[in-house]
């Protein structure tokens, strides 16, 4: 055993001086950058760890002014306040939740699929029209839907689509940014490479699944999460095109929840439990996509 | 197997239409089509009456009445253009450089990607959202850490207090508004092939003018891209102070249509102002190359 020991001792001696070595190898200019990423990914972490210590504050810590960044006295009374909140209701929470995920997986997968099967043409292949098309595409761009929200009304009225899952999901569908972005990239993808498929014999479904898809992953990735928070944050949709309290989604409930905070203090607790139950799909989402981001660019064979 | 019939480039454009068609059809009716019915609007008294809607055609009133005959919209808008002239060069300047960081060979650089990543499940979500809420409609950011005493304990009350604060308070609104523009730079950088580095670098060139030579004029669309993407993110952010102004709409429907346009003018001449600067900019330098 004291053999065992002493070497493992001199096993945990001999790692240290390999990590010493290794940091000496970071020459000055290294530690220097990263010692300034360090600092600056405290800043991006602040509202993160907010969000998180904010849900388990008690009532008299939340309400402090200044109000505090690390809960002193943590608490899951917040969550069991949320909870019974929702038993109130004449509609039971799992009902919004149900249709929160419907609506954000078919919108988002609905956004990715038409966004980058119309960004493809539109980079790769000239046709009448194409350029105006796309600055129509970029003037849209230039306008948050918030803005025109009463014709969007007229619209899903006389579609008839007021209370169904569709009146969610297809006012989403077209996400401009999503084009907009798909296209720049696969501009970059090298016209080469298409002629090359199309020499071959392959069809342009193909061309598009298995050559442009691939090379601009990075593009994907950043839509699928922009398209995520899109339509899991969306509570435009529950207002303006359902009446029916059924249809309505979670964004819209917990906007009920903090709405009436003037005359209800004791609901500030339920409100930032709720905060960081809507805010951790996003964040699972993020980190399964991040790796995505920027992995395959380095490999395509673009450039 | 399907017989061809039509030329192959008549197929092409087909088979490209098809693609477009879904999305092209969500547009129009979604957005397109709103649009359109805004700017009708926004020349139109609008009534709701209980089974229909009236439209009684007024001419530019509410257009007269907007820019000539009130300041709300002026009120809002300069300060907000001051500060968006400060912030995108500061994002767009930011963000480069982080990304160029975190290309390098470094110890821990994916935990450092994501961390630097995240702002983008922030700056779209409910997150700020959230924050907005608490923070009595600002980002107030130091007053909330506390971090505001400090500086006044540590500078006194010297007349660098207030502008350091300020600094302070928009270094943290660019990090948060920079996520995509990050990524997009950092996929950008990645397109640029290790050999064009390696023979400048055999060729004696000092990672300065590295920089200058090859990083950036092959980062050149994605510059204009990120500008792009930048400018349209800050002025349809749904708690700019002219969002509010819109959504707060004390006036009719025809008024606020009025207003969403007069925006949107302002916002595509902004917009082609910084364009044609962004291009006049290129053009010089990749003439002062030749």
């Amino acid at each position: 055993m004291k053999v065992d020991m002493r070497l493992q001792g001199k096993r945990l001696v001999y790692r240290f001086e390999d990590w010493l070595a290794a940091v000496r190898r970071i020459d000055r200019t290294q530690i220097v950058i990263i010692i300034g990423l360090t600092l600056l990914s405290a800043f991006m972490l602040l509202p993160l760890v907010y969000l998180f210590n904010h849900a388990f504050k008690p009532l008299h810590e939340l309400l402090l002014f200044p109000p505090t960044f690390i809960v002193n006295e943590p608490t899951m009374q917040n969550f069991t306040d949320l909870m019974a909140l929702t038993q109130t209701t004449f509609i039971p929470v799992s009902r919004y939740i149900f249709n929160s995920v419907i609506v954000t997986v078919l919108a988002t997968a609905g956004m990715v699929f038409t966004g980058s099967l119309c960004a493809y043409p539109l980079s790769k292949h000239k046709f009448p029209g194409g350029n105006w098309f796309f600055g129509a595409i970029m003037v849209s761009l230039l306008f948050a839907t918030e803005v025109i929200s009463i014709p969007r009304y007229v619209v899903v009225q006389s579609l008839g689509i007021m209370n169904t899952y569709l009146g969610h999901v297809l006012p989403m569908i077209a996400l401009p940014v999503g084009v907009f972005l798909l296209k720049q990239f696969m501009d970059q993808v090298p016209n080469e490479l298409l002629e090359a498929a199309k020499i071959d014999g392959a069809s342009e479904v193909k061309i598009f699944l298995r050559i442009v898809l691939p090379l601009v992953t990075p593009a994907m990735a950043t839509i699928t999460i922009i398209a995520f928070q899109t339509a899991w944050g969306n509570a435009e949709t529950s207002t303006l095109f359902m009446q029916d309290d059924a249809m309505k989604t979670l964004p819209f409930y917990m906007g009920t929840l903090t709405s009436n905070l003037a005359n209800s203090v004791a609901r500030q607790g339920a409100a930032a439990a709720g905060a960081l139950i809507m805010f951790l799909p996003s964040l699972i989402i993020f980190l399964i996509y991040q790796r995505k981001f920027i992995a395959t660019m380095a490999h395509s064979g673009i450039k | 197997m399907k017989k061809r019939i039509l030329k192959g480039k008549t197929m092409r454009n087909l088979e490209g239409s098809l693609f477009i068609l879904p999305w092209l059809l969500g547009f129009m009716a979604f957005l397109a089509f709103p649009l359109l019915f805004s700017l009708y609007m926004s020349f139109h008294n609008v009534k709701v009456l209980p089974f229909q809607m009236k439209y009684d055609y007024v001419g530019f009133k509410y257009f007269k009445s907007i820019l000539f005959e009130s300041s709300a919209l002026y009120d809002s808008i300069i300060p907000f253009f001051q500060e968006a002239i400060v912030m995108i060069p500061v994002i767009l300047v930011f963000s480069l450089l982080i990304a160029i960081l975190l290309n390098q060979k470094l110890r821990g650089r994916m935990l450092f990607r994501a961390i630097f990543f995240l702002p983008v499940i922030f700056s779209t979500g409910y997150v700020l959202t959230e924050f907005v809420n608490q923070g009595e409609g600002s980002l107030g950011f130091l007053e909330r850490y506390e971090l505001s005493s400090y500086l006044n304990m540590v500078l006194g009350d010297s007349s660098w207090t207030n502008p350091i604060k300020q600094v302070l308070n928009r270094f943290v609104l660019v990090l948060w508004f920079s996520g995509v523009q990050i990524i997009l730079f950092l996929a950008g950088r990645q397109t640029i092939s290790a050999s064009a580095y390696e023979s400048a670098r055999i060729d004696g060139a000092s990672p300065w003018e590295v920089f200058w030579k090859i990083t950036l004029p092959a980062m050149s669309p994605f510059i204009l891209l990120n500008l792009i993407y930048t400018v349209v993110d800050l002025f349809t952010y749904p708690f700019n102070p002219i969002m509010d102004l819109i959504g707060n709409g004390q006036g009719s429907y025809g008024y606020n249509s009025a207003l969403v346009w007069i925006y949107f003018m302002i916002i595509i001449i902004f917009l082609s102002v910084v364009l044609l600067f962004y291009v006049r900019l290129s053009r010089n330098r990749s003439g002062a190359r030749r």
